[in-house]
């Protein structure tokens, strides 16, 4: 019997929350509402906030295009490859204190399965044959190693500081670190870590400024180039469920630690803090800047994000 | 239940390919004015896309001229169905100014099927979107047709 | 069953199989220079027969934790004296004994279908069989002259196989730069063997160790700086590295991947030898962080030669160079947890190196070329190379659930828990540069894959088969231990690098079983302090668990859900080829058009242009050059070591 309870309890996690159905409806909640608040900032209606899942359901219904030139068997199992390992993330992120599949190192994880969905892109679009999209998967990634750098100054920022001599590798002790100390926001010397790492979002999940992989005007989507149907339609699902991913980190990186006893009350929290920031982040500075060219993106992020990430990291090391 | 999603999504997000095939620039400009803020068509769900292969409807503007023929019938086949094809402006439909140009090789029906045709040198923007808006409502019809 | 495998009978097998792979190697060249089946059944014999001696000493080394002495001729120590050559095998020796053996193997079985378009193969079976011999010798003896006998046969039959295709361009060249700067290397390591023969007389590890114990001298500190650079030369550290990246590119590929698997890895055993149990210097913070900063320089100007690079091979090279930083990196921690990494992190260099190789190989092999500007969308025709590529090229970039991943997370954080404890920053900026070294790492294998194996076919590579049977074997076989040594890195830290690190750390073991019981504490010799190792690391089996769960579960979404949604269309007999099936070119007839591996990462190489101009200038070629920065890096760690260490 209790075999039994542990099976449903932890498929329901796997498949239900915080796994596979609560990744993809946040997920596509959050494009929505980035959409819609973007066409807010430019004074426009905008589209509905379902448009991402009508979106997706339309590509469903589409004809998948196998190109010539594609190595058939990479260009469909990339997508799907980049979804299950996003899903599998959002497992061992815990939401406020409740992680069914945490383990002592995930913050290497983390850092580690974030690259299995860019390396499938840059697999799928390597596949498929075209030019486009060869040109594509240089920049990913060339965004890929500008945005590591910061990103990974910045966890071991968090970890230095949590873990003080110890070192603490662990999203869920992070999270009891900040409901006994307070939140990390609310120390000074993380400021510029939290900026760095609100910057590193964007990137990571390739929106505007920072889309140059996926610029449809100049190399016509880029690594998406031949990609149509169902597949296309899991690709622009894992751009979706990675604004939640990236969100809900910088959530229990620094906002960690919220614990208000229920579970259901703690996932709205999330959901509603990951809006806000989806909302700073990413339609922000969509709606302010231009596309980057690549080698100004590189730049600036192993410059000025990194050296927001580094001014926290020698204050952390200081004890600060 | 999938199917009736499906259907119901293909009305609500239709995305753009755009193709000029020699056109004065006119339309082209109207299109874009179509999706700026004062029209936005966003809010139906329309997106241009960068490439054929994410396209629903393709929008042609301009008479088809020789240079741009072969063109124009690749880039239509590498669209996946269900699509529709929407022509602007009195160009693709009748040549407008540009008929019996040595250069020019007839209108657009003569090497497709053209869904919806918006008339007008240049049609309004409120004209285009409706157009547009047709043409979706179209493109769920042939993706109920397709799938039976 | 194995009953006869007594401690007193097992402590032959390591010389029988040194002797075995010589003798082998003189029957090939006597018996099998005209006959290909002779020539290939004594080289599979003594290959295999190595591999079994080897394996078979697993259990009372490595399990049961013994050490097993051998004196050669039975001449054993008078009045505390070694006076004859003499065989230790502690965990340490086993673990990278273990390594060359898998090696010698899979690539006898590789080179026998890869080999068979060149001609005197008997002399290459030859070299290769004395390669073999010397590498495993060298890692198995306790005699410190019998290892340099075994580094000068190593370096000459290295020589002589990078130049054995020599009707190739180039291959007489690098085997000319091998040559010049590996005997630097090797007389270096002459001079300071002679040095300490002059301090201890004696050439007995055990003995010499045990006679540093009261402090180094400054001739012995001088004799450790010759003898650091010449192992450095052998594992290629950074001012030695240069002629590696022409020897591996020339050499044929099967031996590229034997350089790569194990003759470095002589190097590297060498090193840990040298300053852990030799001098036994490792507890001073200065020399751990000067082997940290030799490995962390290595590791980024490996990689980021890598990523200029138009060829395979040679781009594989540079990550060799690169991989063989982080493993002395980890070694120069002097932590358990450091140690281990470093173990680890060698043996899937072995495996994941190895398997490149081996893939860049057949790829020569079916198209003749490994030149990434000339290939391209190779996945079609030869999908199983490409499956064995890919799964090199993520273990290597460490990618989860790999053993690659596993062996740089552990390196990670022994980097950041040594700058913790010690409070050093340097360690921590080590951290920094590993994480970022690993996703260039990952950037230059995308260009592989982009430019090998995924992109458009050209013309000329249309009728490219795929790889006999006997070259797939053993791609398969690595690539099957870089997913299990990754999904079950617990067992091979519990069997393998736990051994082999507490081997390492208790100097006093390994003292008083050559010397005699007593010899350790007479002499004062202490052993390191060993910290319990804490792996926080993940548990891959329930991620795969969850993955296959999740993937499951998104099949039957799949299946179960509408049949008509997002279905492949039938061609019809309207969808010409041309158009529908065609590459999107704007519009345009497609053409072959595809983007070559040199043109990729063209923002990041901008950005830093400077620096490219500046390394690449410094891999000028000219081997003049290449010797002046070995003797100036030699120079240097002799100052560091007169400053630092004494």
């Amino acid at each position: 019997m209790e075999t039994i309870v542990t099976i449903l309890t932890n498929a329901w996690s796997v498949l239900v929350f915080p796994g596979l159905l609560f990744a993809v409806v946040v997920g596509l909640l959050l494009a929505g509402i980035d959409r819609k608040i973007l066409a807010r900032m430019q004074k426009r209606k905008g589209p509905p906030i379902l448009q991402p899942t009508y979106d997706f359901f339309k590509l469903m219904g589409k004809e998948t295009i196998i190109p010539h030139a594609a190595n058939r068997k990479a260009f469909l199992i990339a997508p799907v490859l980049g979804f299950v390992s996003l899903v599998v993330l959002m497992l061992f992120i815990p939401v406020f204190g409740y992680s069914p599949f945490s383990t002592n190192g995930d913050l290497i994880i983390v850092l580690y399965l974030l690259t299995i969905p860019a390396v499938a892109l840059i697999v799928g679009g390597s596949a498929s044959g075209s030019p486009y999209a060869g040109i594509g998967i240089s920049r990913e990634m060339v965004t890929m190693m500008a945005y590591e750098l910061p990103l990974v100054v910045v966890l071991l920022t968090v970890a230095k500081k949590v873990g003080g001599e110890s070192l603490v590798f662990s999203l869920g002790e992070i999270g009891d670190w900040q409901a006994a100390n307070g939140l990390l926001i609310s120390h000074w010397a993380l400021i510029p870590a939290a900026i760095a790492m609100l910057l590193v979002i964007p990137a990571e999940v390739g929106t505007q400024p920072f889309d140059v992989a996926e610029a449809e005007t100049e190399i016509c989507e880029g690594t998406l180039v031949e990609y149509s149907g169902a597949p296309l339609a899991v690709f622009k699902l894992n751009t979706a469920i990675k604004m939640f991913v990236m969100t809900s980190l910088f959530t229990v990186l620094f906002f960690g630690g919220i614990d208000t006893g229920y579970i259901a009350l703690n996932a709205v929290i999330l959901v509603a803090i990951c809006s806000v920031l989806t909302v700073v982040c990413m339609t922000l500075a969509h709606a302010i800047c231009a596309r980057l060219k690549i080698e100004h993106l590189f730049k600036f992020y192993w410059t000025v994000v990194t050296a927001l990430a580094a001014i926290s990291l020698i204050l952390v090391w200081l004890g600060l | 239940m999938f199917k009736k999603i499906i259907t119901k999504s293909m009305a609500k997000s239709p995305w753009i390919y755009h193709i000029n095939t020699g056109s004065c620039n006119g339309c082209d400009i109207e299109l874009v004015a179509v999706l700026t803020p004062r029209y936005d068509a966003e809010r139906f769900g329309f997106k241009l896309a960068g490439t054929p292969r994410h396209a629903d409807i393709v929008v042609v503007s301009g008479p088809i001229t020789s240079q741009s023929k072969e063109r124009l019938i690749r880039t239509l086949e590498q669209v996946p169905e269900p699509k529709c094809v929407v022509s602007i402006g009195s160009c693709p439909r009748s040549c407008n100014v540009f008929k019996g140009s040595y250069s020019v090789e007839g209108p657009l029906e003569n090497y497709t099927h053209v869904d919806v045709s918006i008339a007008g040198c240049t049609p309004k923007p409120e004209a285009i979107i409706e157009g547009l808006a047709k043409a979706a409502e179209i493109l769920a019809e042939k993706r109920e047709a397709m799938y039976k | 069953m194995f009953s006869f495998l007594t401690l007193d009978f097992v402590k032959h097998f390591p010389v029988v199989a040194v002797m075995g792979l010589f003798l082998c190697a003189f029957l090939v060249e006597i018996f099998g220079s005209k006959n290909k089946i002779i020539r290939n059944t004594i080289t599979l014999i003594a290959a295999f027969g190595a591999f079994a001696l080897i394996t078979a000493l697993i259990k009372p080394v490595l399990i049961d934790g013994n050490i097993l002495a051998y004196w050669m001729g039975n001449w054993e120590p008078v009045e505390g004296y070694a006076i004859g050559i003499g065989y230790e095998i502690d965990a340490l020796n086993m673990f990278f004994a273990l390594l060359v053996v898998t090696t010698i193997l899979l690539a006898a079985i590789y080179s026998i279908k890869y080999m068979a378009r060149d001609h005197h193969l008997g002399h290459y079976y030859t070299l290769f069989l004395m390669l073999s011999g010397s590498v495993l010798g060298l890692v198995l003896t306790g005699d410190i002259f019998n290892m340099f006998v075994m580094i000068e046969i190593m370096t000459f039959a290295s020589v002589a196989l990078t130049a054995f295709r020599n009707n190739k361009n180039g291959a007489l060249e690098a085997g000319f730069k091998y040559l010049i700067v590996g005997s630097i290397g090797s007389s270096m390591t002459l001079a300071g063997i002679a040095l300490l023969y002059a301090q201890c007389h004696t050439l007995n590890m055990a003995q010499i160790s045990a006679a540093l114990a009261n402090g180094l001298t400054p001739t012995t500190v001088l004799a450790f700086a010759l003898m650091f650079a010449g192992f450095g030369v052998k594992s290629y550290l950074v001012p030695f590295h240069a002629p590696a990246a022409d020897a591996y590119m020339t050499a044929p590929t099967s031996i590229s991947m034997v350089f790569s698997g194990m003759v470095n890895k002589a190097g590297v055993y060498g090193m840990i030898r040298l300053v852990y149990i030799i001098f036994r210097a490792m507890d001073l913070p200065a020399l751990q962080l000067m082997l940290a900063t030799f490995g962390t320089v290595t590791m980024f100007v490996g990689v980021t030669m890598a990523l200029a690079q138009h060829d395979f091979k040679r781009l594989l090279a540079f990550h060799s160079i690169s991989q063989i930083g982080y493993v002395i990196t980890a070694i120069g921690l002097a932590t358990v947890l450091g140690l281990e990494a470093g173990l680890f992190h060698a043996m899937n260099h072995t495996l994941f190196k190895g398997l490149l190789f081996l893939t860049a190989g057949a790829v020569l092999y079916a198209t003749g070329t490994t030149d990434l500007d000339k290939l391209g969308g190779l996945a079609k025709k030869m999908p199983k190379t490409a499956i064995c590529f890919l799964i090199g090229a993520f273990s290597i970039s460490g990618l989860p659930p790999f053993n690659g991943f596993a062996s740089k997370w552990m390196i990670y954080q022994a980097t950041y828990q040594k700058a913790a404890e010690t409070g050093n920053f340097a360690y921590a900026f080590v951290t920094i540069v590993a994480l970022v070294v690993s996703v260039m790492t990952l950037a230059s294998f995308i260009k592989v894959t982009q430019a090998v194996f995924f992109g458009q076919l050209p013309k000329h590579l249309e009728d490219t088969k795929e790889v006999p049977l006997s070259m797939r074997v053993p791609m398969w076989i690595m690539s099957a231990l870089c997913i299990l040594s990754g999904v079950f890195y617990g067992f091979v830290e519990k069997f393998l690098l736990a051994p082999a690190a507490k081997a390492v750390l208790s100097v006093t073991n390994y003292i008083d079983k050559m010397m005699g019981e007593g010899t350790a504490a007479a002499a004062g010799v202490v052993d390191y302090a060993a910290n319990d190792v804490v792996l926080t690391l993940w548990n891959p089996v329930l991620w795969l668990v969850l993955f296959a769960i999740v993937l499951i579960a998104v099949c039957i979404v799949i299946l179960t859900g509408d049949k008509t949604r997002g279905r492949v269309l039938a061609k019809t007999e309207t969808d010409s080829e041309d158009g529908k099936y065609a590459t999107f070119f704007g519009g345009e007839q497609s053409t072959h058009s595809h983007v070559a591996g040199s043109d990729l990462f063209w923002g990041f190489k901008h950005d830093f242009k400077g620096y490219f101009k500046f390394i690449q200038g410094m891999h000028s070629g000219v081997v003049n050059d290449y010797a002046l920065y070995a003797v100036v890096g030699a120079a240097l760690i002799t100052v560091l070591m007169f400053v630092f260490v004494h």
